[in-house]
Order: C-alpha cells, then structure tokens, then sequence
C-alpha cells in the first residue's frame, strides 16, 4: 500500500484557513514568491483571432473554467440540435481555443450561426445567478456571440444568405421581409392607410420591418390603441431599419450607418421621444445606438407594452369588448430575458374581459423560444422551424386556443407552427385592440389573414 | 490526432454506410468542444486530447454499427454523455471516434402502475423531471451537475445522489439498460433479464458490473428507472457551530438517527466557510463566530416530515447547533446545485480575484475519519499554495452516502487559474492528486465515492486499492473488449493486454 506523502507542517498562514483579501490577514500571504504564475501578456506574432479572443479572454474563460454547462439545455437551439458544437459553452470555449492558437475564426463562423442571442444561457449561468452583483459580472454569451459575428465579416468570412440579406437591407434601407417583393422608403409608411398620422414631432413611433410590411396590423393596433388614449405621437419622417439586425449578424459597420441615419432623422424633427413596438428595436436603441453614440444619445426610447400598461392603470383606455379565447402568453426572449420585462403585458392581458389565462411563469420560459431573432431564420430556416414547433407543443399542452406574443418577429414563425397544431398566434397589441372595440385592419401575414376569415 | 489522415477517410466512409452525413462532425471546433469535461484538465495540453472525429447516432442501432465499424477498424471509441463528470472518463485520450448520445433524449414508454419510465440516456434529469412532474413523479438522481447531467453518463460512472441516502444512488434507481459491448453486440442487463425487475438473484449481477466503468466496457442506450411519488415536503435545516468538532458530531448524531425521511447530511468546514466569506451576496452573511455550518434534508409527505424534522432539531440544539432560520436553509438548498463552486470565488493569496476553474476531488471516507483526512488533505493544498497562487483552497464538505451515516462522500475543492497552467503546474497537481487519494486508502477508505478514480494522479493507486480485484477488472476487459477500442487508456486497463494492442 502507497503511503500517503506527508507534507511538513509550517507554522505559516497557510496552516489555518483564512479569506482571502481581508484587511487583517497576516502579511506573509502577499509576499510568498510565486513558482509559475506570471501576468499575462499577448505573445509577438499573434494572430488576429489571438488578438480578437485577447479582449475576451476572461469573459470566456469565467464560463470555460466554469464547466457547469446549466446553460445547455435551456438553450433553444441545443434543445432541437442536441449539438454540444453549437452550446452557449461552446461559444466561449472557441474563444479560448482562439487564444491558445488552436482555432482562426474561419473555423468556426458557421457555428456561431446557431444563436438566437436570447440570452436564456446568461439567466442560466451560476457565474451571472450567485455571484454576479458581487463582482459586478454577467456572463455575456450574447455579446460574445456578436463580436465573433463582427470579427467574422471583418475577416471577410460571410455566411451567404446574411450576407446577401445585408446587402438588401443596404439597398433598399430595409430588411427584405417580402422576399422577392420589394420594400422601399415609399412603402414604409403604407401600414398607416387611412389612419392620417402625422409625420415628426416630438415623440415619433418606431415601426420596424417586419410590422412595417408584413404584420401590418400590430403598429396598426398600437397607432389607434395610443390615438383612443389622446396620447400624441408622429411618424418617422425617413424611417431606416434600426440597423440592429445587421449588427446580431455581424455588419457592424452597415448597423452603425442606420443608426446614424435615424438619429440625424429624429434631430431633423425635433424628435425626444420614440415608441417601439418591436422588442428588438428595444434592445438596438437601448444597448447598440448608446454604444455607437455615447453622451450624444438623449433619445428617450418608450416601449409600447409598458406605455399601454401604465394607461390601463391610470384609467386612460379600458378593455371592455370580451375576447373569448384561451390564451397562454409567450414571454419574448428581448424583453424576459433580456430586459427583464414580464410584468406589464401580463397586466394587459389580466385587464382584457373574456380570456382564459392559462399563464407560464416567467423563469420557466427562460427555456421557451420562437427561434426568430439573432438572424437565424434567415440562414437557418430549418431550426427556426423546429424551435416555433417545439414552442407551440408547449403551449398545446396547456390546451389553449391562442398563442400570445408581444414581438412581432417571433410571431411568423409561431403561426407557421401554430397552424399545424390548429393554435392562432396573436399579437398582444392586437388583443387590445380588439378588447377595446378597435377595428385594427391591415395583415396578420399569410397564416393569420387565413386563419382569421375562417375563424 | 492518433488516425493517420488516410484512415480518417476510411473511417467516415465506413461510417457513412450507417450514419446520415449531419451526424458525423469532423471540424477541428467540434472535435475541441468534446475533449474537455470540468475535471482537472490540462487546458495547455488541449490538442492532446481531441477525438479524430465525433458522431452523433440516434439509436442503439445505431451505436451498435458505429462500435461494430471501430471494432473492425480497430479504433478507439469514447462514448461522450453529458460531459460533465469530475474525473476523465469522457476526455479522449488516443483519438478515435468520440460517440455522442444526447440526441438519444426520448421517453420512450412510462408506465404508471409499476412506476418506471424508459428512456434513451441522451435525456437529462431535470428535463425527465419536468415530464414526471405532470404525473406526480419523480426520478430522484440528483448530482451537483443536475441541470445538465445525462442518464447514460450517470451510468458509465456510477453515480452519487445527494439525496441518495433516501431514495439510492444511480446504480439503485436504474432498474436495467440495453448495452451496446466494445464487439457491437447489444445486451440487455438488469436484474435478472427483465426490464422492471428491482431484486433478481439469477446468475451474476452484471448490471454492477457494467455501470461506473467510464466507457470501457460499452454504452448504455437506453434504461428503465425507478420513480418515486413526487415530495410533498421538503426539510432542510441549515446549522451554524463556532466550532469544526461540534458540528463533526453533530452530523454524525444525526445521520445515526435513523429517521425515514433523512435524505441527507452535508457538513460544511472551517475552509468552506472562510471560502463562502469571500462574496457575502453569492452566501448569506454570517457572524464571525459561524466557522461550521451542518444541513439535513428530508423528503416526505408533510406528516412524516413534520416529526422528523422536530426529532433532528432536537438532536442539533444537544449539539450547540444554532438554526440559521427558514430563509437560508430553504435558499440554500434550493441553491445547491448552483451555488458552491464559481469560477469568479479564485483568488490569489493576497486577494486577487482570478478565473479560477472548481476541481472537487472526492473519496468515500468512514466518518470516525473524516477529522484526519480533512486535515491531511488541506495540508496538501497549502502545500501547493506555498508553491503558486495557481492552486487555491474552497474548502470541504462531508456528505452522507447512505442513511446510516457509516460513509461520507468527502470533497475538497480545489480553485485551479487554468490560463497558468503548464507542464510544472500539471505535475504538481498531478502529484498532489495522488498524495490525496493515497490519505483516503491510508484511511480506509476509497478514492472515489462519486466521480470514478481514473484521472491522472490517483488512477496509479487503484491497484493499491483493488488488489486482486484490480486483476479481475483486466480480465474482464480483455474479454468483452479483445482489441481494447473502448476508451482506450483509461485505468490502466492497457496492462489486460500483452503487446502492441494500443490503437
């Protein structure tokens, strides 16, 4: 039998425990001569994927050194690929294996595809859970995601159908929503028919694209809901897309250029004050603009679904139409697990006469996605599909009639997959509308409009 | 890389015929993120560790092929779960195919009467548990790496519950599995052959034998569990002691008390205590005169669980135990898996916060040894921390194995800042790891009570420990894997094998 080794017994601070960095602790720890930690310095002759993973180093290696891996199946595209390749860990540890030299960022531009940057792995993390306020840390798996995005297209390494959707946005100002159909300035405002909405002011409402072109009836929802509350509000005078799409893909050069666009166009107006309907815009104007323009930026940016909350509560409009359905809410990512935003729209929904609420708290839909965001339905179609599906199991077993959003862009999705389980996907603001005795008008897109003439 | 190029192509080819191409990955990206798990790793090593190429089949079929091909070819195969085991069981030492199982994550039948469920062992605990939980059922494996750990992970090692003293550890809650062996061929085991059977004196008990071998005797695919009524209450005293002795004997009385419910006992030491002072908002702040802190959990329906409870707060109180109140012991529990062991707690002796990766080395220790071997063991880690802030002490905790309190699984923690990994850190810890698991055999205890002892270090003293045991376990490898493609390298299992089989 091995005899263990004994080591000697000094009588020094090590012999007794002790925490660390406490003022009182004796002086001999600081001063012990250390055998192999040293301060850590870029080697010459890096390469720039050694150079890029450099400013990320310990952000990724506080998840690498980590191991948990509690993120993984909370991930939405981990829960329909089972792939530990394309896993928030994975994300970082590409990171950490730029810097040791192990990988270039052309080897793993494609993995970082398969990211909806709903951040459910952040909420997740022990690192962002138990220790975080302390230290003043987040995991930031999000932000790590846009800078390989970034890193990637400046390296000239481009996936092609964002590539090719980035060149359209460029084009024609906004995202191809329509496909082959184009859209353009002249038709950005096309929504609005009929409705007679001024154009500027000093609070303008932010339509983004695909409400703009395609659901038509959600800014439509929300123009007449906030016109019944006497609530004063214009058009953008020349509405670009908030450019925030363009920077989850990586063209960041293109993001900044629209959101220069859009801030000289709201000074242009005498614009203090934007509404947004759309919670990624939210999260452009409120996390990306103030990064591109520092104190500069005094833009207030209003989010819909909390304006229209605070109106219920101060009495200013009242549901009163009952809508007779049975409704489960999708909380979405950018506004739950982004920002934190889950009260107001169940405060809404409450305040609607008629509904059977079936509700999902909000910590269990960290794991819920519709697939939509982070540019993924753009090159992935597929997975963007199976995550909607996967969504609407979840709400089919809750029995319900009708899936509930609040985000424009999670709801094509949804509806494609809310059609074969024979489950509507509604718009909140929609709702509202609705309960308010609002004839909304335009297009709920293909599966909506068809689904609501059968209804 | 251990394939030659060529044989690579020969490989995917062969594996082509049985698999779709999405499911065989071959990028240097995909072979990275399956070489490492949260064991001591050396991270400046990386290279040395990968896979020649992964796949990811949905069906035991399926392995069945892929081992068959690996078999015929001659090549390693590393079967991969969850990838979060503590020792290196999924770490790919010599190349090869590394087979991944979580796309094998379906329930696959659930059977109310007799209460089982079957299922592929892609699936991880808490999601199966979310499945249960409609039905009023629970399957009670729980680890620290509970959020994310796999079913077939828990039984290539065997795993270790916290709450195994009332409901058993994975070898107890897993009824039987279909086996795919190094040769291909798929197996049934269980308790005799039956698929729900918990207690079958037929023949040898081989489904021992074929779980917590960390990949080197096959895969599991798919298994039957054993449910539980979900609890209805749930107990979960935290105590604070001024003192390391009182709070040793108190675990101990408690643990002997025999209450039905008791799930388990955790005694938190002096260290761990100094660690959680580190950040008072990760750990509710506590007086300085709290040096040791003792939790108890129970499990039950809530008129058991009431009465117990009131039992061991008597035992505790006769103890100097002082109650931490509802707040903290109902937190911190909720907390466990999340709570104990962040990278951002590393710090320097002189208080510099680093990123520092959790390595827990565990031993299953008799209790009247626990006060030696916790001494012996911090004395090494001290040892270390003269050498190097590389290495940082987070401290001890003494589980109960089972619900007499004869055993304890007794961890240290040990911080490790990987960035500063190199070869003479390594072997530092190389060498500190085997003077830990020699104190436990010098103990008589055994190196391992919960995540295997095949990692470098302490694997060299399994023979110490097994004996003549250890001459069966090559036995029994050379006979169910004659070429030694299963997890080559692990154990020191080469030795079953007189020359030259080393793919």
């Amino acid at each position: 039998m091995t005899q263990p080794h004994e080591p000697p017994i000094r009588p020094d601070s090590l012999s007794g425990p002790f925490t660390p960095g406490m003022r009182d602790n004796a002086d001999d720890l600081a001063s012990m001569p250390d055998e192999i930690a040293r301060p850590f310095e870029l080697a010459d002759g890096s390469s720039p994927s050694q150079e890029f993973a450099e400013q990320w180093r310990n952000a990724s290696y506080n998840c690498f050194s980590s191991g948990h891996k509690f993120c993984r199946e909370v991930c939405p595209v981990m829960q329909v690929t089972r792939n530990e390749s394309w896993t928030p860990t994975a994300f970082h540890a590409n990171v950490v294996a730029m810097e040791r030299g192990e990988l270039e960022v052309a080897d793993v531009a494609a993995d970082y595809v398969n990211c909806t940057q709903c951040g459910a792995c952040e909420l997740r993390c022990p690192n962002t859970l138990f220790t975080g306020d302390f230290y003043k840390f987040r995991t930031r798996t999000v932000d790590v995601v846009k800078a390989v995005r970034a890193f990637a297209v400046e390296s000239a390494v481009h996936q092609p159908q964002w590539k090719l959707w980035n060149e359209r946005t460029n084009e024609r100002t906004h995202e191809p929503v329509l496909g082959q159909t184009p859209v353009s300035q002249e038709r950005v405002r096309d929504w609005a028919d009929g409705l007679d909405l001024p154009v500027g002011g000093e609070t303008v409402l932010f339509v983004d694209c695909e409400a703009a072109f395609y659901r038509t009836s959600v800014p439509r929802a929300v123009a007449q809901v906030l016109r019944l509350a006497g609530y004063e509000f214009g058009l953008m005078g020349e509405q670009w897309c908030c450019g925030g799409p363009a920077a989850e893909m990586g063209y960041v050069e293109q993001a900044k250029r629209f959101a220069q666009h859009n801030l000289d166009n709201w000074r242009s107006t005498g614009t203090k004050r934007v509404l947004v309907l759309d919670p990624h815009d939210y999260i452009t104007f409120t996390e990306d603009y103030p990064k591109y323009f520092g104190a500069d930026y005094d833009i207030e940016i209003v989010l819909v679904v909390e304006l229209l909350a605070e109106l219920i509560r101060g009495g200013r409009i009242t549901p009163s139409v009952p809508v007779e359905r049975t409704i489960t809410y999708h909380d979405p990512c950018r506004l739950n697990k982004r920002k934190g935003i889950w009260k107001e729209p169940r405060e809404i929904l409450r305040a609607i006469p008629g509904l059977d609420f079936r509700d999902v708290d909000r910590v269990t839909q960290w794991s819920y996605c519709s697939g939509g965001g982070g540019g993924l339905p753009v090159e992935k179609p597929e997975l963007t599909a199976a995550i909607s599906a996967n969504r609407l199991d979840q709400a089919s077993a809750l029995e319900v009639d009708t899936l509930v959003s609040a985000c424009p862009w999670s709801e094509r999705p949804l509806s494609k997959a809310g059609d074969d389980t024979d489950i509507d996907v509604v718009d909140i603001h929609e709702l509202l509308a609705e309960s308010l005795g609002i004839t909304v008008g335009g297009s709920r897109g293909e599966i909506g409009d068809r689904r609501g003439r059968s209804r | 890389m251990t394939i030659q190029a060529e044989r690579i192509d020969e490989v995917v080819a062969a594996l082509r015929t049985v698999l779709r191409d999405d499911q065989i990955l071959t990028s240097k990206a995909d072979r990275l993120n399956r070489a490492r798990v949260p064991a001591p790793f050396p991270v400046h090593r990386w290279a040395e560790r990968l896979p020649d190429l992964a796949v990811l089949p949905v069906s035991t079929a399926e392995v069945a092929a892929v081992v068959r091909i690996a078999n015929d070819l001659r090549v390693p195969v590393v079967p991969r779960d969850g990838g979060t085991g503590l020792t290196d069981g999924a770490v790919p030492l010599r190349g090869g195919i590394l087979l991944d199982v979580k796309r094998m994550n379906q329930v696959k039948e659930l059977d109310l009467e007799n209460r089982t469920v079957t299922v592929g062992t892609g699936i991880n605990m808490l999601k199966l548990n979310e499945q249960l939980g409609k039905h009023g059922l629970f399957y009670p494996d729980d680890p620290a790496s509970y959020p994310c750990s796999l079913v077939g992970g828990r039984i290539g090692t065997s795993g270790w519950s916290l709450i195994g003293a009332r409901y058993g550890h994975t070898r107890d809650l897993v009824l039987s599995f279909d086996h795919v062996l190094p040769t291909g061929e798929v197996i049934h085991v269980g308790d005799g052959i039956g698929h729900k059977i918990s207690k079958s004196s037929s023949g040898y008990q081989l489904k021992h034998l074929l779980m917590g071998h960390q990949g080197t005797l096959g895969i599991a695919t798919e298994a039957t569990l054993k449910l539980y009524p979900k609890p209805e209450a749930e107990l979960s005293p935290f105590w604070a002691f001024d003192n390391y002795d009182d709070a040793y004997r108190c675990v101990g009385a408690l643990a002997r008390a025999g209450v039905a419910t008791f799930a388990g006992a955790v005694l938190f030491d002096e260290y761990k205590v100094a660690y959680l002072r580190r950040d008072d908002e990760a750990y509710i702040p506590q007086p300085g005169d709290v040096r040791a802190l003792v939790c108890a959990v129970m499990y039950g329906y809530e008129d058991e669980v009431r009465p117990a409870g009131r039992r061991l707060f008597r035992i505790a109180r006769e103890h100097g135990a002082r109650y931490l109140g509802d707040e903290i012991s109902e937190g911190d529990w909720a907390a466990r898996h999340d709570r104990y062991a962040t990278p951002l707690h590393g710090r320097t002796k002189a208080g510099q916060v680093v990123p520092m990766s959790w390595h827990c080395e565990d031993a299953a220790i008799n209790y009247t040894n626990l006060p030696a071997v916790t001494k012996a063991w911090h004395e090494i880690v001290a040892d270390l921390r003269r050498r190097t802030d590389v290495f940082d002490d987070w401290g001890m905790f003494a589980y109960t194995s089972a619900d007499t309190g004869v055993d304890y699984l007794t961890e240290i923690d040990v911080g490790i800042w990987e960035q500063q990994l190199d070869d003479r850190a390594w072997e530092l810890w190389v060498n500190a790891k085997r003077d830990i698991a020699a104190v436990a055999l010098a103990h008589q205890g055994s190196i391992s009570a919960c995540h295997g002892s095949c990692r470098e270090g302490e694997v060299d003293l399994v023979p110490d420990e097994l004996g003549r045991g250890f001459d069966l376990m090559l036995d029994v490898k050379r006979s169910l894997d004659p070429n030694n493609i299963m997890n080559p390298g692990k154990y020191h299992l080469d030795r079953a094998y007189d020359s030259g089989i080393r793919p």
